[in-house]
């Protein structure tokens, strides 16, 4: 494996853009981008085919040697793509290469949206703090559009594993709680009750499959000083599901990360549901949304594990790893006695 | 260890976090700096409690495999909760209680999934038992910094 460069990285999107010439990447460096990929920004710089100059910051995701979650960066890519131009927000997708002969590892590159923030600790503070109500309804309303999108028209049918109303439950409830089967270092026996009590009490059916995000929260969008999101990131985990999956993922006390009621920390759980329900023109029945929520915290329990197992397996030893599972893994199991009644 | 150790940890936490962090190029170099003092974060508090927290958790788990003692259970699930019931924690280095704990709360898993289905009163009674423990082991394991 040799060194990722400017010059690597130039190479190779000069073999993308026809007629192009005078192709120069500079000022790349990693920044924090989650465990799950590297994540670098880079500035590329060309004379298109028609003799105008082109300057415009990238961002370039890799998949690491190990990662926090499994994913197929093709489905990551197509989920981008899809909402792009549409009231979801989201970045230009502008290459995806799965051939890892080129910068050693699968990857794509994107455009970046730049100036913005997307650190939860910041909301925290003005003058991010006085706009958290106008944040959250921008962040349930954009939640309610892609509940309300239709996955066959997005094309994302052909590119996500098939789900059924009937089925949307178990297949998500198999497929984490093998996850944990798999990489948890240490019994879990809160979360191997929820599990219990999940099979035994299943929802109704989906009201409709949509894209499910996967990884929907405060942290995961690109935010102005102003209180309004430019961009939903960290679509990794995005699979065609239940829409309350994405709505209980909001919800999810782990997210309160002000230490108090505010759901992501801009908005009471009550409130938010009655943004998503509007926005998203469906309901949110409350014993559906109480077992999506339970579920949610499986599906986070089996997030942290997997972390703990991938950095004690030493493929990635990226201290997120450490302090996800460290600092999660009990608050997600409160999160689960709370929703059992048992807090 | 003088001084303190827990001391010493929470100091080198906040030099990391407030003096160093907010100095080191590129970004991703500080987010990683900030990091590792959210994990060290988290060692100062772990530091002085854990082995406590352990041996306390152990002894409450044992102590709800002697109240099963009375039920009617699969043979091998009674055996086992028979030895471990009579165990004690006589090796207090963390990574043996540690692994003590593990063999335990296994062994509470199956135990609860056998009696939460049950309607005997004494079935019901160790199960909502089992609850209050799993309850009390989030408390004990409570951090400042967890959002919940």
């Amino acid at each position: 494996m040799s060194e990722l460069t400017e010059d690597r990285i130039a190479g190779y999107i000069a073999s993308r853009l026809e007629g192009a010439r005078d192709v120069v990447v500079d000022k790349l460096f990693r920044i924090s981008g989650g465990a799950s990929r590297e994540t670098y920004r880079l500035w590329l710089r060309y004379v298109a085919a028609d003799g105008s100059r082109v300057e415009r910051p990238l961002i370039l995701r890799r998949d690491p040697p190990d990662s926090l979650i499994d994913t197929e960066r093709l489905i990551e890519f197509s989920a981008y793509r899809a909402f792009h131009g549409s009231a979801v927000p989201v970045p230009e997708m502008l290459w995806l290469e799965q051939d890892p002969s080129h910068l050693d590892f699968p990857f794509f590159i994107a455009e970046e949206i730049a100036g913005f923030e997307a650190a939860p600790g910041i909301l925290l503070n003005e003058p991010y703090l006085r706009h958290k109500a106008k944040m959250g309804l921008q962040k349930w309303t954009i939640l309610g559009e892609i509940a309300k999108a239709d996955p066959e028209v997005l094309g994302l049918t052909r590119i996500m594993p098939p789900v059924t109303v009937e089925t949307a439950w178990s297949q998500a409830l198999d497929y984490w709680e093998g996850v944990i089967d798999e990489d948890e270092l240490s019994p879990q026996p809160i979360i191997r009750a929820a599990i219990r009590w999940l099979r035994a009490n299943p929802p109704p059916p989906a009201q409709k499959i949509s894209v499910v995000h996967g990884d929907y929260r405060t942290g995961n969008f690109l935010y102005d000083t102003e209180g309004d999101i430019h961009g939903i990131l960290d679509w990794e985990m995005s699979h065609l599901g239940d829409p309350l999956e994405d709505l209980g993922w909001t919800l999810n006390r782990i997210w309160c990360w002000a230490q108090d009621d505010l759901r992501g920390a801009l908005l009471p759980r009550d409130e938010a549901i009655a943004i998503w329900e509007t926005a998203s023109g469906l309901k949110a029945d409350p014993a559906a949304l109480h077992w999506w929520e339970l579920f949610n915290c499986v599906k986070g329990q089996g997030i942290w594990v997997s972390s703990a197992k991938a950095w004690s397996d030493g493929q990635n030893k990226d201290p997120i790893l450490i302090v996800s599972s460290w600092r999660l893994l009990n608050s997600q199991d409160r999160a689960a006695l709370e929703l059992m009644g048992r807090l | 260890m003088k001084p303190d150790a827990q001391d010493v940890l929470a100091y080198l936490t906040e030099q990391m976090l407030t003096q160093i962090a907010p100095k080191v190029q590129p970004p991703y170099l500080a987010g990683t700096i900030g990091m590792i003092g959210a994990a060290l974060a988290v060692l100062t508090e772990e530091w002085d409690r854990a082995a406590h927290r352990l041996v306390e958790e152990n002894r409450a788990i044992r102590a709800l495999f002697r109240k099963a003692e009375s039920l009617s259970l699969e043979a091998g699930l009674a055996g086992e909760l028979r030895a471990l019931a009579g165990g004690e924690d006589d090796d207090l280095h963390i990574k043996a209680l540690d692994a003590g704990n593990a063999a335990l709360r296994s062994v509470l898993i199956r135990l609860q999934t056998a009696v939460e289905t049950r309607g005997d009163a004494a079935s019901k009674a160790l199960n909502e038992a089992i609850w209050a423990e799993l309850t009390a082991s989030t408390v004990r394991r409570q951090q400042a910094s967890a959002p919940f």
